[in-house]
């Protein structure tokens, strides 16, 4: 499984990135997106196409975890939203590897166009190294944006923290590779 | 056919990983991987130093603090050195009330994260009156479960007490306001503020925490901070606050759809 | 007086005759003062500096009062007996912290607080600019309360932080100086 996460501030402001691959059932932390060239591109892309979906979901479900709220087939792409009360939106976009299993090939089917190539993966088709949708999943993402908000709250509270700024700290980004080694 | 040849995703990681250049395509090609990565930003070293424990404020507990105690002089100093300084930049009492009111909006916004934090991370939580209560709060989708967090958890994080009361304009012409008041508001109880200013009411400042958590939930509101003084309660403030158009037509789209 | 009698002192006061509030409503108060600072100066720490040790000198004259009041003690012997008084029943009263006082000189004139904890830094993370951390004393409010409350009870002082842990130094360090006794004029009339 590949993984970008985004936070964006309330205004969509994207406030900081990172890339990261799988670290469960033998991962190595290493993100393989399926198109490498337009990844970042294409992550950001997928992202803010989900927006509409997370805006809507924001008023009926009064949980900060939204779990998957949008899927974007052309490329198997998976989206898990975590809102902060204060408005802050953490998503995270999961690639699972390419299986050769039914229920994926005609996902595949449209990406292979696109010049895409194959993988293959060692997880199983419900771990979370695998499947973005299991129960499994849902609950280490949970875990994942636990983690983060704690981090994110700890930025926010200092006095010359203003909502919206980058985050830019070292310190910060280190937390949330660790979160993800940890759950995802 | 092949995996992607490793650098090539290798490189995207150290794309992705200077976080600045969001939304800029990239321009890497898988031909030649070897050319250098344009600097689209340089990736953020910062310059921040760290003791040599390494202890920086994400090792520090949220809540380590959670049940400290200061001294009300303290806050009371601090807070009327705040009034001063505003009161020097500002002309009248209305731009001063707004200043402090400015001051209090982001403090607002931390003070949200913050009380979902704690009600998140123990099991007592800081949200609900029961102890028992695990599961991680709701964000407030409805005007009312947003009251009901000002006066209670927010009264309680900032005053150790629940506000006194907490009401809805009787008025048909202004269903958007809503009234919270404090009997004994600590920010005017030690506060003395100059003759000329007499009309201050520096719980301004509150109003604006309260103003920072509503937008913060995204119910766009005006709060203002007015003195109704009774003669049991000479520094009575009442907080208005007045709901913007879009949440009240939101609240109406989400009554009819049941939410709560 | 000892250092010990004097924390005795300092915890009965804040025990039995302090009102209290959230320390957290303190520390997020100052932090939106020194940030709103930040913001009005430019950035111009050394100006940021100056004014917060206006404002603690404000508070200090201010605040003396209040401790000599609450706290009940009389006139110091020395400065040694001072420096005890302000760290373990000052520091204790106003911010519940005991600074520690060590790094004597020979001649009993200087000496350094060092705070194990300091609640108005709580939650802070200076700005990564380049320079906050080379020129921002974050906590100087509390050398100009320290010059002020002082000053009205004759005593010149002048007080300046050497480090700082927000500034990656692996301690706080208030170094504190008697300057001279004010003796040639009377002190403020109460009330």
């Amino acid at each position: 499984m590949s993984y970008y996460f985004t936070i964006l501030s309330p205004t969509d402001t994207p406030i900081f990135n990172i890339a990261f691959g799988t670290s469960k059932g033998g991962g190595d932390g290493i993100a393989r997106f399926r198109f490498p060239d337009t990844a970042q591109y294409m992550n950001q892309f997928i992202i803010h196409s989900s927006l509409d979906i997370l805006e809507e979901a924001q008023w009926t479900n009064g949980g900060m975890y939204l779990k998957h709220i949008d899927t974007y087939p052309p490329a198997a792409a998976y989206i898990s939203a975590f809102l902060t009360p204060s408005g802050a939106r953490f998503l995270l976009l999961h690639q699972p590897p390419q299986l050769p299993t039914s229920g994926s090939s005609s996902v595949l089917g449209g990406s292979s166009l696109l010049g895409s190539s194959g993988s293959t993966t060692r997880a199983s088709s419900s771990s979370v190294a695998a499947n973005p949708t299991s129960p499994q999943t849902e609950e280490a993402v949970r875990q994942f944006m636990n983690e983060v908000y704690e981090s994110y709250v700890k930025t926010a509270m200092s006095p010359f923290y203003k909502q919206g700024m980058e985050i830019r700290s070292p310190v910060f980004r280190t937390k949330i590779t660790a979160a993800g080694k940890k759950w995802l | 056919m092949a995996a992607p040849p490793r650098h090539v995703s290798m490189l995207s990681i150290s794309n992705s990983n200077s976080n600045s250049n969001a939304g800029t395509p990239q321009s890497t090609s898988s031909e030649k991987p070897q050319t250098p990565q344009p600097p689209s930003t340089p990736q953020p070293t910062s310059g921040l130093r760290v003791p040599s424990n390494r202890k920086t404020i994400y090792d520090r507990h949220l809540n380590r603090s959670r049940n400290a105690e200061s001294s009300r002089a303290s806050f009371a100093y601090l807070f009327a050195e705040m009034v001063a300084y505003a009161q020097r930049r500002v002309k009248g009492i209305q731009d001063l009330e707004k200043k402090l009111n400015e001051q209090g909006y982001p403090l607002g916004l931390r003070l949200l994260d913050l009380l979902f934090y704690r009600s998140t991370s123990t099991s007592s939580s800081a949200l609900s009156s029961s102890s028992t209560s695990s599961s991680p709060p709701n964000r407030p989708l409805r005007i009312l479960p947003l009251l009901h967090l000002i006066h209670g958890p927010l009264w309680r994080l900032l005053f150790q007490r629940s506000a006194d009361a907490l009401e809805h304009s009787v008025s048909p012409d202004t269903p958007n306001e809503y009234m919270i008041t404090d009997n004994d508001p600590l920010v005017n109880t030690y506060i003395s503020v100059p003759r000329e200013l007499n009309m201050l009411n520096c719980a301004a400042f509150i109003a604006g925490v309260i103003e920072g958590v509503c937008d913060g939930c995204g119910f766009e509101a005006k709060v203002s901070a007015h003195n109704q003084p009774t003669e049991m309660w000479p520094s009575r403030t009442v907080f208005l606050l007045r709901f913007g158009d879009s949440v009240m037509e939101r609240e109406k789209v989400l009554e009819r759809a049941g939410v709560k | 007086m000892s250092a010990t009698k004097a924390s005795r002192i300092g915890e009965e006061i804040w025990k039995t005759r302090i009102d209290k509030v959230n320390a957290e409503l303190v520390t997020l108060t100052y932090g939106t003062i020194v940030a709103q600072l930040c913001q009005d100066y430019n950035s111009d720490y050394q100006e940021v500096n100056k004014q917060l040790e206006k404002m603690g000198h404000n508070i200090g004259m201010r605040l003396i009062e209040d401790f000599l009041a609450k706290s009940g003690v009389g006139r110091c012997a020395n400065f040694r007996e001072t420096a005890d008084m302000i760290a373990k029943v000052g520091f204790k009263i106003f911010l519940n912290v005991a600074p520690t006082v060590t790094n004597w000189t020979s001649d009993n004139n200087q000496f350094s607080l060092i705070f194990d904890e300091n609640p108005l830094a709580d939650f802070v993370e200076l700005p990564d600019d380049g320079r906050a951390q080379d020129e921002l004393w974050f906590s100087n409010i509390l050398c100009g309360v320290l010059r002020g409350a002082l000053e009205m009870v004759q005593m010149q002082i002048e007080a300046h932080f050497v480090s700082d842990v927000l500034r990656g130094d692996d301690t706080t360090e208030m170094r504190v100086s008697l300057v001279r006794y004010i003796e040639d004029e009377m002190p403020p009339e109460e009330e």
